[in-house]
């Protein structure tokens, strides 16, 4: 793996055909975010806008971003947080007013911020609260601490419950099981390399799927409206293939990512953006096998949104991406969201829809067998002991034990989690 | 006449049931046997209750078939990461005026030692003696000796009340009574470790599915014993991430080609998850299982080694480590074992006599069941002065057990 072909062809499309009129906004928040941000290339993207946060103002002018915002000076003096979250959160509350000049008629925020530090923890929630009340539709890819990192992992994971309040989509990208990515003898950091590489095809497969006119196109309502919930879990996976199979090896590549095989990841999906894009040869035949495959892999629901692009410049090559997202806090107030949010929420949720129902619990039901049955689905279940039942069984998604209510908990490990992911051990398959 | 006896262990991938038939001389032949999967059950604690209950009654109704007998009480194997043990201490003066142990000054000592009540929501499962002293010696039975004090410790095992009366209700379900409630990690230490070992001193871990129990014996006595919530299920989950395969292709790797420990031999070995080569069959490198399950087992001996600290002395522990359980069957754990806790690990081999058929790693808690039992009938005429009944019974069953077995 070179480092040459750390992003290959991102910038497939070209400008000509983007669709005017929505505007999207990257926003790198912190050490780990910037980092991120930079790793991103999108030029091609004209309606795409970068923006880097950090207190740290040494950090911050390095940066590739083409906007920039440093925050907290009288805080800190330019310097970082030294991890204090609480420090940073205070900070960004000064500023909200210069952040909702930023955000205005934003209507696509990407967040990009490392929950273990104290920058991205804390100003990341703060910042996902005001695009959500600007109205804006925001997905999070937050990497995540190692667990071996006890107090930032502690702190991380109660930032992320503080994000996933506020964001639509918020896919958590742990440390350890980056580890899991890239061949087998990758260094630590060929594999950020790759995970970064991950989260930056997924942002421009969203990208894409908004602004250019593809195949089978979808447009942003539609995106909107398949996620206009505070999401639960998520899921988000990359897969590509080459040659005469191309399509069926990149779902094949795709359901093996690592990224869909964590510990905190959801197996089903409420609400599912598949995104595949090919060369020419592309029939619209596999298409419709393989969008029928991962939507059964997913369990997906009503709420999919299916995108295909054609690029000349990808040969015989395919790439396909998905990002998904369970609904589990459907049936409870949305209280912590401030009101030009929750208009933004129940603009596009009739009440019929408050109690819809997650696959999650099926799913977890039929782990056990592998049958896969085909139940029909009861969405209308109105039932609240249910909700907050599934509520409970989505906060402990933690791989075969996930539906265990307590966690196993020793010397601040949960034991559940398989122990080469805590352990860093890279298995190479 | 010849006595029935049942045992019942609710394990975490089976349930069993065993019945004993007790013969006039204190021959034990089991004469029933039979195991259900048990689907209501995560490490070791019933999650579904109905599951639960299904598996162990159609075994228990399996192995009364085989049997031909009905028993009525049963004892029943404890295990879940809820138990706690601590250790009680009492001691009392002798009271006779000839300075003579009488049983009552063991009473005395014993009801000091557990005055203790276990914390609100919490019942004690299982007292078991640790040695009498008898003016700082320890002794085997005072009673009858000269000595001014004697002194005795319980190390007690303490449970949380819902998840005991639950495993109770499994077995009142269908009309049985439980007639003692008995430490899994006792069970299968009875079983596999002799008097000699225990004396040596000797570690007994039994690495079941859902949790994994041990024991520590010195002197003959227990004294440590604890359950870590790491089994069987953590491995296959693991490999099932680690690999991305569905559980049950999981379980099959870990059965047929798991290994603990790296194999030179493996090396660049590659294995198909379903094994026909199908359509969506694919190969795996062999190290990928081994790695997997490395690394899960050593945590799970650092975890023991841990809760173990100070407590593993080598002139104490000469007996070394016997592994039991259906984890026990892993290629490499007892290395593992080994390395990390620093004594020879070895895997246990049950006493001559035992069915070849139920000579399992698997099976050594449900058989320990009913050899703890066996001890508890084999008692009667050996200390003819005790009254037999309530407290003292079950007090001079526990003298009876550091005497004989």
């Amino acid at each position: 793996m070179s480092q040459d072909n750390l992003f290959p062809q991102e910038t497939n499309f070209s400008p000509e055909n983007e669709i005017p009129g929505i505007r999207a906004k990257i926003i790198g928040i912190g050490g780990a975010g910037l980092s991120l941000i930079d790793g991103l290339r999108f030029d091609n993207f004209q309606s795409v806008e970068h923006l880097a946060v950090d207190v740290d103002s040494r950090a911050l002018a390095d940066s590739l971003a083409g906007e920039k915002l440093s925050f907290g000076r009288r805080h800190t003096r330019g310097m970082g947080t030294g991890g204090e979250h609480t420090l940073a959160r205070k900070a960004i509350e000064e500023e909200k007013d210069v952040i909702r000049k930023k955000l205005d008629g934003v209507d696509l925020v990407f967040l990009l911020a490392g929950l273990g530090g104290g920058t991205g923890g804390g100003a990341a929630p703060v910042i996902a609260r005001l695009a959500r009340e600007a109205g804006a539709l925001v997905f999070a890819f937050t990497p995540l601490p190692f667990s071996w990192e006890k107090s930032r992992h502690s702190m991380a994971e109660e930032c992320l419950a503080d994000l996933r309040k506020f964001a639509n989509a918020v896919i958590p990208l742990p440390n350890d099981s980056l580890l899991q990515m890239g061949g087998a003898d990758a260094t630590a950091l060929e594999c950020f390399a790759e995970a970064g590489r991950n989260v930056s095809k997924g942002i421009s497969a969203i990208c894409s799927l908004v602004f250019r006119r593809g195949m089978i196109d979808v447009d942003f309502v539609h995106l909107r409206k398949a996620f206009n919930r505070r999401a639960g879990r998520t899921l988000f996976g990359y897969g590509e293939g080459e040659g005469e199979n191309a399509i069926r090896q990149a779902v094949r590549e795709l359901l093996l990512c690592p990224m869909l095989h964590l510990p905190d990841v959801s197996k089903a999906a409420d609400a599912l953006l598949i995104l595949i894009t090919g060369g020419t040869g592309m029939g619209m035949a596999a298409l419709q096998q393989v969008s029928s495959e991962i939507r059964d892999e997913f369990k997906a629901g009503e709420h999919i949104v299916f995108g295909a692009h054609v690029d000349e410049n990808m040969g015989d090559r395919v790439q396909i991406t998905v990002l998904g997202a369970t609904d589990l806090e459907a049936g409870t107030p949305t209280a912590d969201v401030a009101p030009a949010a929750r208009e933004v929420i129940d603009e596009v949720l009739p009440k019929s829809k408050v109690a819809h129902s997650s696959k999650l619990k099926r799913e977890i039901a039929k782990s056990t067998h592998k049958t896969v049955s085909v139940e029909p689905r009861s969405k209308k279940k109105d039932d609240l002991d249910q909700n907050t039942f599934e509520f409970m069984e989505a906060e402990n998604q933690r791989g075969i034990f996930g539906d265990l209510p307590s966690r196993n908990i020793y010397a601040g490990e949960d034991l559940d989690v398989p122990a080469y992911l805590r352990r860093g051990v890279k298995i190479a398959i | 006449m010849s006595k029935i006896i049942g045992a019942v262990e609710i394990g975490t991938s089976k349930a069993k049931a065993l019945i004993g038939e007790v013969a006039e001389n204190g021959v034990l032949n089991v004469v029933g046997m039979a195991s259900r999967p048990n689907e209501g059950m995560r490490k070791g604690e019933i999650v579904d209750f109905r599951k639960a209950a299904a598996a162990v009654h159609s075994a228990l109704e399996d192995a009364e078939k085989m049997s031909g007998t009905t028993v009525d009480e049963v004892y029943l194997a404890q295990t879940g990461s809820h138990l706690k043990g601590n250790m009680l201490r009492g001691s009392a003066s002798v009271a006779s005026s000839d300075n003579r142990v009488d049983v009552s000054d063991l009473q005395r000592a014993a009801e000091e030692a557990k005055r203790r009540k276990p914390d609100e929501g919490r019942t004690y499962v299982h007292h078991i003696r640790t040695p009498i002293l008898l003016d700082g010696r320890i002794v085997q039975d005072p009673v009858g000796m000269f000595g001014s004090k004697v002194d005795l410790g319980y190390w007690s095992i303490d449970g949380d009340d819902h998840a005991i009366k639950q495993a109770l209700h499994v077995i009142s379900n269908y009309s049985l009574e439980v007639k003692d409630l008995i430490l899994s990690s006792i069970a299968s230490s009875t079983m596999m470790a002799g008097p000699d070992l225990r004396r040596a001193g000797t570690l007994v871990i039994d690495m079941g599915a859902g949790v994994t129990d041990f024991a520590l014996y010195r002197q003959g006595f227990v004294a440590c014993t604890g359950v870590i919530p790491v089994g069987g299920d953590h491995v296959t989950g693991d490999l099932s991430m680690g690999l991305r395969v569905l559980e049950p292709y999981a379980e099959k790797l870990k059965i047929e080609h798991g290994k603990a420990i790296a194999d030179p031999i493996d090396e660049g070995e590659d294995i198909w998850i379903i094994g026909n080569k199908t359509i969506g069959d694919r190969s795996i490198p062999r190290k990928a299982i081994t790695d997997v399950i490395h690394v899960r087992i050593a945590e799970l001996f650092e975890i023991m080694s841990k809760e173990l600290e100070g407590l593993l002395d080598p002139d104490e522990l000469k007996g070394g480590i016997l592994l039991t359980g259906g984890g026990s069957l892993l290629p490499g754990v007892e290395q593992i074992a080994t390395k990390i806790l620093g004594f020879t690990a070895r895997r246990a081999s049950f006493p001559s006599g035992i069915d070849p058929e139920l000579a399992q790693p698997e099976n050594a808690t449900v058989l320990g069941l009913l050899h703890y039992g066996l001890e508890d009938h084999g008692l009667p005429g050996r200390i003819k002065e005790e009254v037999e009944t309530g407290f003292l019974g079950k007090f001079r069953k526990m003298v009876g057990l550091g005497a004989q077995v």
